[in-house]
């Protein structure tokens, strides 16, 4: 196993769910990673790192974690009115605190930009399903799709089509105060297509698909 | 009797690999079950499949991912030769 004892006490290691500006100073009880249940900060210069303690550095990605760590980056951006955080995906654990700082200071410039492209912005995500049955047009959807909802986002990215009954999936990054009118623009899609189609609409979530920030964990 | 092995055996045992490993590319094609798993999530949270169904189908495809991870664990380690 990768934990050591110190006397009697187990020493942690550091689960990672994103990067902050040092200034947010988040910390917060709640269901996080591998049962842990406080969330806090490690701050080095300009950035911090939101983690929980976790006994591994190869947390295994169950079901129930993966939607733990989607949950606490939630938390996190609603905490104390809004903050904005670089996204890490599932799995990013660090031997200890000095491990974690390294990162957070070989990346700084990656971070600033990845900050930068996010603030106040949330990712929501767009899955279109044809009916069994349903002969659709893929390329009449696209288009109108792309009508309705691109003028509303600030950026987008198509996803894979993974399964041939899936028509069209796409993350969108929109500002948080335009959510409204997305959802608007995706009623509006339903309305015309829900015959034909399966609408799967979700979020908002930590701006995952537009932040390009990937960290060796022995970094 | 090395040369004789080798002229005997080599081109023989080549086509058994590489049928075998045509073979073991269908079966494990981890890509393919990967995208089926992911289907099978999609089609249950729409509602068109059932927990049941779903469940049944999850367990079924992760043993099978498992297996086939394993497989081309032991072709990359080089525990089992591949000529083609």
């Amino acid at each position: 196993m990768d934990s050591e004892t110190d006397g009697d006490r187990l020493v942690s290691h550091r689960y990672v769910y994103g990067v902050v500006e040092a200034s947010d100073d988040i910390e917060f009880e709640t269901d996080a990673v591998a049962e842990a249940d406080q969330v806090y900060t490690i701050t080095h210069r300009r950035y911090g790192a939101v983690v929980s303690d976790i006994d591994t550095t190869e947390p295994e990605e169950t079901d129930e974690d993966a939607q733990r760590h989607d949950d606490v980056l939630r938390e996190i951006m609603e905490y104390d009115g809004g903050q904005t955080i670089v996204p890490m995906q599932f799995g990013m654990a660090f031997e200890g605190d000095r491990e974690l700082k390294n990162v957070l200071r070989n990346a700084q410039p990656a971070f600033r930009r990845a900050l930068r492209d996010i603030e106040g912005k949330i990712e929501l995500g767009l899955k279109l399903v044809r009916e069994e049955d349903a002969d659709v047009d893929r390329e009449a959807i696209e288009d109108a799709v792309a009508d309705e909802l691109e003028p509303v986002a600030a950026q987008s990215v198509p996803n894979d089509l993974f399964s041939d009954r899936l028509v069209f999936n796409r993350s969108y990054l929109v500002e948080k105060e335009d959510q409204e009118e997305f959802d608007d623009a995706v009623a509006a899609l339903e309305d015309e297509y829900g015959d034909e189609l399966m609408f799967q609409y979700t979020g908002p979530f930590a701006p995952y698909s537009f932040v390009d920030v990937k960290i060796g964990a022995q970094g | 009797m090395f040369i004789l092995d080798d002229l005997l055996f080599r081109p023989f045992v080549g086509i058994i690999d590489a049928l075998h490993s045509i073979a073991l590319d269908e079966l494990y094609d981890l890509n393919e079950l990967e995208d089926e798993l992911k289907e099978n999530q999609l089609l249950y949270e729409l509602g068109e499949r059932s927990e049941e169904e779903y469940r049944r189908r999850k367990d079924e495809l992760e043993e099978e991912i498992e297996i086939a991870r394993e497989v081309h664990e032991q072709f990359s380690s080089g525990r089992v030769e591949v000529k083609r």
